[in-house]
């Protein structure tokens, strides 16, 4: 049994108007830095940069995508981030950075079995509970760093953190890997985007030469991107994270415990909040308690940028990927284009609405065209049945 | 009836503009005073045709008299002025305000609470009986009254004719005798009614006249004294329909699956006790609310709340859904779009949603949902379908092909055959024949009597949460069952 591949479906705006979008910036961004004479915008130092400055909001994209895909809502993400870092910071010096940065990640997952049991168990909105935590939490690590920037002392402690962030890392021969793999994948399988993706990957990896390092943040965004990528595609929890999202009743008729997934996702969401709290800190080695403040709508708008509804039952954490990139690449290009700086907010919101407007709009009229084909033979479209 | 009808259309044509004929040409005349049944198999053009006349939608061809003019309606404000009042079968009503205030939703002027708008709303609640507090917010209200206040902010604009979208669909049996009064009263009244319903027996009972509707024409146009059911249910399906007559099983019953023990819930469900057999049909009869959704939970294990034992060939049930399906139960609940399928998600995904393993396997997923679709007959391309897309009927197989595995023993199926056309529900009472004939323990709610008839091996009557009574199907009739369903004379002898 073959299937049938729908190009139109595949290539619509609605399916990959995400990666258009990006390329669509990145040629502009390169067409202005070379009419001003600037160096090559799209050098593969530059790209790197930019994935490098969207990994954080990236990591905890992908944890808020399966979040959304759940049908809930983690508006409290960048408090916690905050948080890890600053239990890290504060204990770092004492009792050294991996038992810290442990620390670290179990507060994060304790906030997040808190929101978790609240939104789950006394039912109250998740919108409103995170809405809670965020100022909560805000407020915790004020208390914490007593309202000024904490910094570690300890110079093994600090090259230990520092290395963790920072050392870079080869990955010409991984990519090259990948990209076999994804294209050996796709013509085994006949899937038309895998097989552009691996060819995208390759292409890059040859470009950027041999010698073409990225800082590790990316490559734990890259593993983490990829676990939870397969997890939602190819098993059977997967399934069930978009089944619970989709109708969660039905889903827990069909035997499914809906309140281990929902609660699942607001742990992982937190100890992703986390994780990328424990890099924020160790970039600088240092927190300040404002550190990483709004970053939250940001991980939303990538998520949104990627397609996901807030509805439920929908959503790809590479789009979220991608459109996590989109936004960094706006900010990135605003920076060193020197476009001026106050415009760049104005410009990522218009972004963010036109994606949510070209979604809705493209969804509604593929869902009309088909369930016309479907019902035509027995009923008219519109005579639902009761 | 020598007057002119009050509305009357000829020819009226509808096509999509997909080129979907909806409407072929309907001749219908309603008079003044009457009630008009309006029946037809899902598909065969009645929404279509009230969304007509409501002016919601245009008409493509045929005409429209109304009090011996031509007519034309372009939106719903006009055909509401000109006299016509359509009451929707999905009751358009704002929960969170007042029935006053749901009432003069249509009030285009004036200040939100008007001395003389809420003399009017009261004079039409007199009207009808009083069945609601003016004040009372929408939402606290139950069904049956909803369906009311819907009725009452129809008759607000005085009309001189009401449509009625299938009004009973969704209430119990003293409810539906509530509309049915109102109904006549309204006739009384001098007004006509164009009343839409699946129920034969309320169509007989209740109306003046028939119109079905198939495949967008009116292939009976009668007065109801010259009719009975079978007459006209052969007008709607078309052709014989067989899956309703009993036939004897040929397959013995084999040995106890299911054992419920004094299973019980808190204000919902009183102690019950039975077992049902392997290759059993169990059909509980019940009215609305009378606990058969509860019971049905209960054993799947999804009413925390519940009491008692269940066991599955000796071994206990917990009070877990996902435990309840890892030992062979499935439910196939009432609501099929909010509680039965992933509209989002493929036939074969939905198909699959009860599975265990760790990875999901999309060749044999799709093989399964081929042999499903072959099986069941769902009409969709694909396994790729979105279930969503599919109409009530094949919807509702996808649901129960979910529970088709060789791990099932007992399947519970809640109102398999609600809001499904005579065609499917056939096929689905078949299907439920075959299941049985397989081995499978089935336990079968539903309201229409003569299904459970149909195919039941015994029944159980279920009334305010207590079983009350087992009766055996061959030696009873529809209107027996009814009469224990719902009767309050036995409830006296009971209590006496």
């Amino acid at each position: 049994m073959t299937r049938t591949i729908d190009w139109r479906r595949i290539f619509g705006l609605r399916e990959a108007g995400v990666y258009y979008a990006l390329l669509l910036l990145l040629a502009l961004l390169a067409a202005i830095a070379q009419s001003r004479g600037l160096p090559n915008y799209l050098s593969p130092q530059n790209l790197g940069n930019i994935v490098y400055q969207a990994s954080l909001v990236g990591i905890m994209g992908v944890a808020m995508t399966v979040m959304l895909i759940t049908g809930a809502f983690d508006l409290s993400v960048a408090s916690v981030a905050a948080l890890a870092a600053a239990v890290l910071v504060g204990l770092a010096p004492s009792i050294g950075f991996p038992l810290a940065a442990g620390a670290a990640i179990v507060t994060a997952i304790a906030v997040g079995i808190f929101n978790g049991a609240i939104v789950q168990f006394v039912g109250i909105n998740a919108f409103i509970v995170t809405l809670g935590t965020l100022t909560a939490v805000r407020g915790l690590v004020l208390v914490l760093t007593d309202g000024r920037s904490l910094m570690v002392e300890r110079p093994e402690v600090l090259q230990e953190m520092l290395a963790f962030e920072s050392t870079r890392v080869p990955i010409f021969w991984a990519a090259l890997v990948l990209a076999l793999i994804l294209i050996v994948l796709a013509a085994l399988k006949r899937r038309v985007l895998v097989g552009l993706g691996g060819l995208v990957v390759g292409i890059l990896a040859v470009l950027a030469g041999r010698d073409f390092a990225v800082a590790a943040p990316v490559v734990y965004l890259a593993i983490f991107t990829a676990i939870v990528w397969a997890v939602l595609r190819f098993t059977v929890i997967g399934r069930r994270i978009y089944a619970v999202g989709g109708n969660a009743e039905a889903a827990r008729l069909s035997g499914i415990n809906v309140h281990a997934y929902k609660l699942g996702a607001f742990v992982l969401s937190s100890a992703a909040a986390g994780f990328a709290g424990v890099l924020f800190g160790c970039r600088l080695g240092a927190i300040n308690p404002t550190a990483l403040q709004g970053s939250e709508l940001t991980v939303i708008a990538a998520a949104i940028l990627g397609g996901t509804s807030l509805l439920g039952g929908a959503g790809s954490v590479l789009k979220t990927v991608v459109g996590a990139l989109l936004l960094f690449t706006l900010t990135n290009g605003f920076n060193v284009l020197d476009l001026g700086a106050s415009y760049q907010g104005l410009i990522e919101g218009a972004v963010v609405i036109a994606a949510a407007a070209i979604y809705t709009v493209g969804g509604d009229r593929r869902r009309g065209r088909r369930a016309a084909v479907d019902t035509a033979p027995e009923a008219p479209a519109v005579a639902e049945a009761g | 009836m020598v007057d002119a009808p009050l509305l009357q259309l000829r020819g009226l044509e509808k096509v999509w503009p997909n080129g979907t004929a909806a409407l072929r040409g309907v001749d219908l005349a309603v008079r003044a005073g009457s009630v008009h049944g309006l029946l037809g198999a899902n598909g065969a053009g009645k929404s279509t045709l009230i969304k007509v006349l409501a002016g919601a939608i245009p008409a493509s061809g045929g005409s429209v008299e109304w009090r011996g003019e031509p007519a034309r309606w372009t939106n719903p404000r006009a055909a509401r002025a000109g006299g016509i009042a359509t009451i929707y079968q999905h009751i358009p009503l704002v929960p969170t305000l007042s029935v006053l205030e749901n009432m003069l939703l249509e009030q285009l002027r004036g200040w939100r609470l008007d001395r003389a708008a809420r003399d009017r709303a009261m004079a039409v609640a007199q009207a009808l009986g009083d069945p609601f507090d003016l004040d009372a917010i929408v939402g606290e209200l139950p069904i049956g009254t909803r369906q009311m206040v819907a009725i009452a902010q129809g008759l607000m604009s005085d009309p001189a004719l009401l449509i009625m979208d299938e009004p009973t669909a969704s209430l119990a049996g003293d409810e539906r005798e509530q509309v049915y009064r109102t109904i006549r009263r309204l006739a009384g009244e001098g007004r006509a009614v164009l009343f839409v319903s699946h129920f034969l027996d309320e169509i007989v009972a209740l109306t003046d006249e028939v119109t079905v509707l198939r495949d967008g024409r009116a292939v009976l146009e009668a007065r109801t004294v010259d009719l009975d059911e079978a007459a006209i249910a052969a007008a709607i399906a078309g052709r014989s329909v067989t899956a309703l007559e009993r036939v004897e099983r040929e397959h013995p019953v084999g040995d106890a699956v299911l054992e419920v023990r004094a299973l019980a819930s808190p204000g919902k469900l009183a102690p019950a006790s039975f077992t049902i057999a392997a290759g059993e049909i169990i059909g509980i009869a019940g009215m609305l609310g009378s606990g058969r959704s509860e019971l049905l939970h209960a054993i799947f294990g999804a009413d925390p709340a519940a009491r008692g034992a269940v066991l599955l060939n000796g071994k206990e049930v917990s009070r877990d859904p996902a435990d309840a399906v890892a030992l062979g139960i499935g439910l196939v609940p009432e609501d099929r779009a909010a509680q039965g399928f992933i509209p989002g998600m493929t036939i074969a995904e939905n198909i699959a949603l009860p599975h265990d393993g760790w990875l999901i396997a999309p060749g044999r997923e799709r093989a399964v949902a081929r042999a499903a679709i072959d099986d069941l007959a769902i009409k969709a391309r694909d396994g790729d379908a979105l279930v969503g897309e599919l109409s009530g009927g094949n919807a509702q197989k996808v649901v129960i092909a979910k529970w088709l595995t060789p791990r099932t023993r007992v399947l519970l199926l809640d109102e398999p055959t609600a809001g499904i056309d005579i065609g499917a529900r056939a096929d689905i009472l078949r299907l439920i024949r075959r299941l049985a004939d397989q081995g499978l323990a089935v336990l079968l709610v539903s309201s229409e009597f003569e299904e459970l008839l149909a195919v039941a091996d015994r029944l159980l009557v279920l009334r305010d949460g207590a079983i009350i009574a087992e009766v055996d199907p061959a030696a009873t009739d529809e209107a027996g069952l009814i009469q224990l369903a719902s009767g309050s004379q036995l409830t006296t002898d009971i209590a006496a």
